[in-house]
């Protein structure tokens, strides 16, 4: 076993995080096609999108198109969290019952006439008509897991006993009731008690962003993002989060924060300037996956490598932070892969430029830091050594296997 | 430890935690490698690992949860996604028949 990779010491409880995370993960992100869909016509077609900015008017086509973007996000993206989340757990029936039971929670704050939260003393009622829901994604996570799962339980309990013929007969209707049951628990229970958690929570982040301190939550992101928690914190707590309040805002800034690929790159310089010799060539090729592709998991083992760099990450991902703090910064959508081509599509107009920025600044922050770190290349530790030894080791090797030479690597 | 011997492998799992990513960048990776080989090469959310898997190669951090999922499958766990050395030996080892330690 190489340097590379050490034994594994992370204990139970990070599995145990991960695997709840990848669970909720699991149920949003098969949909994020749906989500970049949402995004898309958003950034496009709402009043201030690039139709009517570059019409230089309001257009009529806009008007039209745009009445799609409440739909998407308050109904069809809770409706297919809760169907992923149901199937799951069981299959298509589970995920058939699990989207039924969600329209009970959807419309709790309509017939339940709940009055939502005023965050900075503007007006509020509750929602006159379905129209005016917000997106139900919390309730999705749960009743759509549950239903499913009380539906498995049903067809456990009933497996083998039905008489020849009414097979179909009995799965339909008890598909039909526990859906139906569930549907009305939601209205009266779920849809209750997940609406005030989101209250709860929407006032307590924008409490966060009011006293700016916001930036802090880096200190949580970026450590978790490289233990294979980046799924999880984005799609488990801040796109939930965030498509609450861009179904008010039209925007916001918790898709910025786990997506932004500034500190990766910019962890990504610092290692190919600075690094340990023989990783420096795995760089580049690293540095076109992450801030293109958008795959972040890239980067990671970079910091899991020289654990310090963590510190370059935490203040590259706050410097973005405070910057989109500080210039009321946000995206229409997830960024999703965390991509600066992601980034710049669901960039409502007026905000590209300065999104770009803060990609910007938190990439140099985190360079300048990463690479103070890595004490400007001067200090290559005995780990280096034994990295650049191993390294030197499997390459001689190979070179042994393919030439029968000695090697003199 | 335990020793795998590349020629019996014939199907080969790349995991990450979504099964979007990461797994499938190196998976399309190892299927141009190893295409020659008769080896069926797919990638797949850690939790949901095909139990019929003759190996799964996964990031470092993954491999507990990875074991978990298939406790009877050989896990190679590697390091950086691109150029470690711990895939390419396993590479190596499936290309010429030899035999891995894991």
């Amino acid at each position: 076993m190489s340097a590379y990779t050490p034994e594994v010491t992370g204990t139970g409880a990070r599995a145990r995080v991960q695997r709840f995370g990848a669970f909720l993960a699991g149920m949003v992100m098969p949909n994020l096609g749906a989500f970049i869909a949402f995004g898309l016509i958003t950034t496009l077609f709402i009043p201030d999108g690039w139709v009517n900015k570059i019409a230089g008017t309001q257009t009529e086509v806009s008007t039209q198109i745009s009445s799609v973007v409440g739909p998407l996000i308050v109904i069809l993206i809770p409706i297919l969290i809760a169907y992923t989340g149901g199937q799951r757990v069981h299959g298509t029936r589970g995920a058939v019952v699990g989207a039924v039971a969600l329209v009970g929670a959807m419309l709790a704050p309509v017939a339940l006439q709940l009055t939502p939260i005023s965050l900075n003393g503007e007006a509020v009622a509750p929602p006159a008509n379905i129209s005016e829901i917000g997106p139900t994604i919390l309730a999705a996570f749960v009743l759509g897991p549950l239903t499913a799962w009380l539906l498995k339980m049903w067809d456990n309990f009933i497996a083998g006993k039905v008489k020849g013929g009414f097979e179909m007969l009995v799965d339909n209707f008890s598909a039909g009731i526990i859906g139906g049951l569930l549907a009305v628990f939601g209205l009266y229970v779920i849809g209750p008690i997940t609406f005030w958690i989101s209250q709860g929570l929407g006032w307590l982040a924008n409490a966060l962003i009011n006293v700016g301190l916001l930036p802090l939550v880096s200190i949580v992101v970026e450590p978790a993002k490289v233990l294979f928690l980046n799924n999880a914190i984005n799609h488990g707590v801040f796109t939930p989060l965030g498509i609450e309040q861009a179904a008010g805002a039209g925007k916001s800034i918790f898709f910025m924060i786990e997506s932004n690929p500034g500190p990766g790159l910019g962890i990504l310089i610092a290692m190919l300037l600075f690094g340990p010799r023989a990783v420096r060539p795995t760089v580049p090729a690293a540095m076109v996956v992450h801030f293109l592709g958008g795959i972040h998991e890239i980067y990671f083992p970079y910091v899991l490598l020289k654990p310090i760099l963590v510190i370059a990450a935490i203040l590259g991902g706050a410097t973005g932070v405070l910057w989109e703090v500080i210039f009321n910064l946000g995206l229409v959508a997830p960024a999703s892969p965390g991509s600066i081509f992601a980034w710049i599509l669901v960039s409502p107009p007026d905000n590209l430029l300065l999104n770009m920025v803060g990609i910007v600044l938190a990439a140099a922050v985190a360079a300048v830091v990463g690479s103070a770190l890595l004490g400007f290349g001067r200090k290559e530790s005995a780990v280096d050594a034994a990295i650049d030894l191993e390294a030197a080791k499997s390459q001689s090797a190979e070179n042994k296997k393919a030439s029968k030479a000695p090697a003199t690597a | 430890m335990a020793t795998i011997d590349g020629s019996s492998i014939k199907k080969l799992i790349v995991a990450c935690d979504a099964g979007m990513g990461s797994s499938v960048m190196l998976a399309s990776t190892l299927k141009k490698q190893l295409a020659k080989n008769g080896v069926t090469v797919e990638h797949s959310a850690v939790a949901q690992i095909p139990s019929d898997a003759d190996v799964v190669v996964t990031q470092a951090g993954l491999v507990d949860r990875a074991r978990g999922v298939v406790p009877g499958v050989p896990v190679i766990p590697f390091m950086l996604f691109l150029g470690d050395p711990a895939v390419a030996k396993l590479v190596k080892a499936i290309q010429d028949g030899t035999t891995v330690e894991y």
